[in-house]
């Protein structure tokens, strides 16, 4: 079931949360929708689920027009922050609840639901713990279990806010394979709020870079990462390094997509494209010092002030050819920028 | 062996465990244990006679009853001020969550004269209602409309904080998964504030039980009918009939104390689960 967004906007008070925005979710996508707090993204997931109204806009399920619908009635699973489990219900009423309150006439029959409760507790791998209370499960079992319990009715999307937010870092990671893992499984459309870009990069097929009640831009993983359509979206997903130059100072052959700048530009460069030298090969290197390096960790990352403009950049080496190099704090190298984006200046952060 | 010593990170558990029980003695056990002494210099046929006297067992029937009605009242009445008062904004919320606790502080005789006053055949209610042929003042009713109005706030005091813990999230969920509103109702927010009503639902009832008051100036007082436990105790004391007022008094507390006691292991079974 596909998602059409069209010109929503809501405030709150004066404050605006999402500014006309459209978007267009592919059926049996998983979207992830990324950006600071504030910047609108759990607004617009709650319209789509009609947790919230929206001032202006549509939403259409498949081209169905679901705006007026009640919650109840659009067929969505929502997944909340902070699980929203039934206290005093046990892990197996939690799951069954979706499917006992139907009317009479759709409900299944109790063998029917045991079979199905059961099913989804061997898909979030909990088959032992149906007859636990929320309270005795760690926050990874309870996120699953509310996970379980929106799936429970075939929903037609599901929708899922900051899903692994309220838990520690390696739940988080294991959390996020296993539902990359389940999508591929299921297929159901689905669309996931957070703020952390690796969550959003690892695990989405889409991912939609929101800012101050905007959609700043919607592609693929390697699309928003390699080829970021604004200066926001470029330092929101990863570190980045400025460069500053006059207009036709910069090196061209390394500028990723070349834009004619007029008078002062800004320069965009990942620390991961930031080669060190020991020598000046071409006159693209500026001399730099190396001011501190953190050499543990996957990437050595090493802090380095230019001295041409005292412009501080860092750069991640791969750990060989930081062993290779052998760089101590203080030495004089030459860094280039391999990869540049540049971007006009009245448009910056 | 239980080892009492063993390393407890709070500190003071002795001195603390001490003073609950002295302190439990003094103000509770103690005056309670008196009574029973006292009850205890009746024989047996004489304690029987007692309690067991057709006037005495008619004022338990109406204390208790009515007791149980007004505590029933509250106990829906109350959720319903409760939630309001937790889930809306409306204006003069202040005010309306003060006069809630108006019953606590106002003197009983006050709030009975008054209840009295407004009840009576010619006060600003009563006129309107006895034409229909509802008696209230001087009759077991006028009796639960007293105790319903010195109950009120121990429901909404007890419910009011449960009700701003539960995450509106929860209803939210259960939207999402195709709830409709009187299934959230009964299914997701009363198995959540129900150890909490049940707590002000004990505590009304048990008020109500010992409410003197409020009570006597709107009951009128007619033996057999509208005569309430406590009145029956002050008269026997009045009579110099300590034994008496004592055995009565005895009875009353065995009952309160049974129901009490059955109350809290509901609420026990309920609250169980209720935990985070």
């Amino acid at each position: 079931m596909g998602i059409q967004v069209q010109k929503i906007s809501k405030k709150f008070g004066t404050y605006t949360a999402l500014d006309h925005v459209d978007l267009q979710v592919p059926s049996g996508e998983l979207v992830a929708l990324l950006g600071p707090s504030g910047s609108g993204k759990t607004t617009l997931l709650r319209i789509i689920a009609g947790l919230e109204t929206p001032d202006a806009g549509s939403i259409h399920f498949d081209g169905e027009e679901t705006t007026q619908r009640k919650v109840r009635e659009r067929q969505v699973g929502f997944v909340f922050q902070h699980y929203a489990l039934f206290r005093h219900m046990t892990v197996f009423d939690n799951i069954a609840f979706g499917l006992t309150v139907k009317p009479k006439t759709e409900r299944p029959d109790k063998a029917r639901i045991r079979r199905r409760v059961n099913e989804l507790l061997q898909l979030i791998q909990l088959d032992n713990m149906a007859n636990r209370y929320p309270a005795q499960l760690s926050g990874g079992q309870r996120q699953r279990v509310a996970l379980a319990r929106a799936l429970a009715t075939e929903p037609k999307v599901l929708l899922l806010d900051e899903p692994f937010g309220a838990l520690d870092a390696k739940v988080r990671q294991e959390l996020r394979r296993w539902l990359r893992n389940l999508h591929d499984e299921i297929h159901v459309t689905s669309v996931f709020v957070t703020h952390d870009q690796e969550e959003a990069l690892e695990v989405a097929d889409r991912v939609v870079v929101m800012n101050q009640a905007k959609i700043e831009q919607v592609g693929t993983p390697e699309q928003v990462y390699d080829h970021p359509a604004s200066p926001f979206v470029f330092s929101f997903l990863g570190h980045v390094n400025l460069f500053h130059c006059r207009s036709g100072d910069h090196p061209a052959g390394a500028i990723a997509s070349p834009t004619r700048v007029e008078g002062r530009s800004i320069g965009y460069v990942r620390p991961g494209d930031i080669r060190i030298s020991r020598s000046a090969a071409t006159s693209e290197d500026y001399p730099a010092e190396i001011v501190f390096i953190q050499g543990a960790g996957a990437l050595p990352r090493v802090e380095l002030r230019r001295l041409d403009n005292g412009e501080t950049v860092h750069a991640d080496l791969p750990r060989e050819k930081y062993r290779q190099l052998g760089l101590q704090i203080g030495e004089k190298v030459f860094i280039r920028p391999t990869n540049m984006r540049i971007f006009v200046p009245d448009y910056q952060i | 062996m239980v080892n009492i010593k063993q390393h407890r990170v709070l500190p003071g558990f002795g001195l603390a465990m001490g003073f609950t029980l002295l302190y439990l003695s003094l103000i509770v056990l103690i005056p309670l244990s008196s009574l029973l002494f006292k009850t205890a210099s009746l024989s047996w046929a004489d304690f029987w006679g007692t309690v067991a006297s057709p006037r005495v067992l008619a004022s338990f029937r109406l204390t208790f009853g009515a007791a149980l009605v007004a505590a029933l009242v509250n106990s829906v009445f109350g959720l319903l001020v409760a939630w309001v008062l937790v889930r809306y904004k409306i204006p003069g919320k202040r005010l309306i969550d003060a006069l809630v606790d108006l019953p606590f502080a106002l003197p009983t005789a006050v709030a009975g004269i008054t209840l009295a006053g407004l009840y009576s055949s010619n006060g600003w209610i009563g006129r309107f209602i006895e034409p229909l042929g509802i008696k209230i003042a001087y009759t077991p009713l006028g009796i639960m409309v007293a105790m319903t109005f010195i109950g009120l706030p121990f429901v909404v005091r007890t419910v009011q904080p449960v009700l701003e813990d539960l995450e509106k999230e929860l209803e939210e969920a259960a939207a999402c998964l195709g709830a409709n509103r009187r299934q959230t109702f009964m299914r997701i927010i009363l198995p959540a504030v129900i150890p909490a009503l049940l707590t002000g639902f004990s505590l009304a009832f048990a008020r109500g039980i010992g409410e003197y008051g409020s009570v006597i100036f709107i009951a009128g007082n007619m033996p057999m009918v509208s005569e309430i436990t406590p009145l029956l105790i002050i008269t026997k004391l009045e009579q110099y009939d300590y034994a008496g007022a004592t055995a009565i008094a005895t009875v009353m507390l065995l009952f309160s104390f049974l129901i009490l006691l059955s109350i809290n292991l509901i609420q026990w079974r309920a609250r169980r689960h209720a935990e985070r």
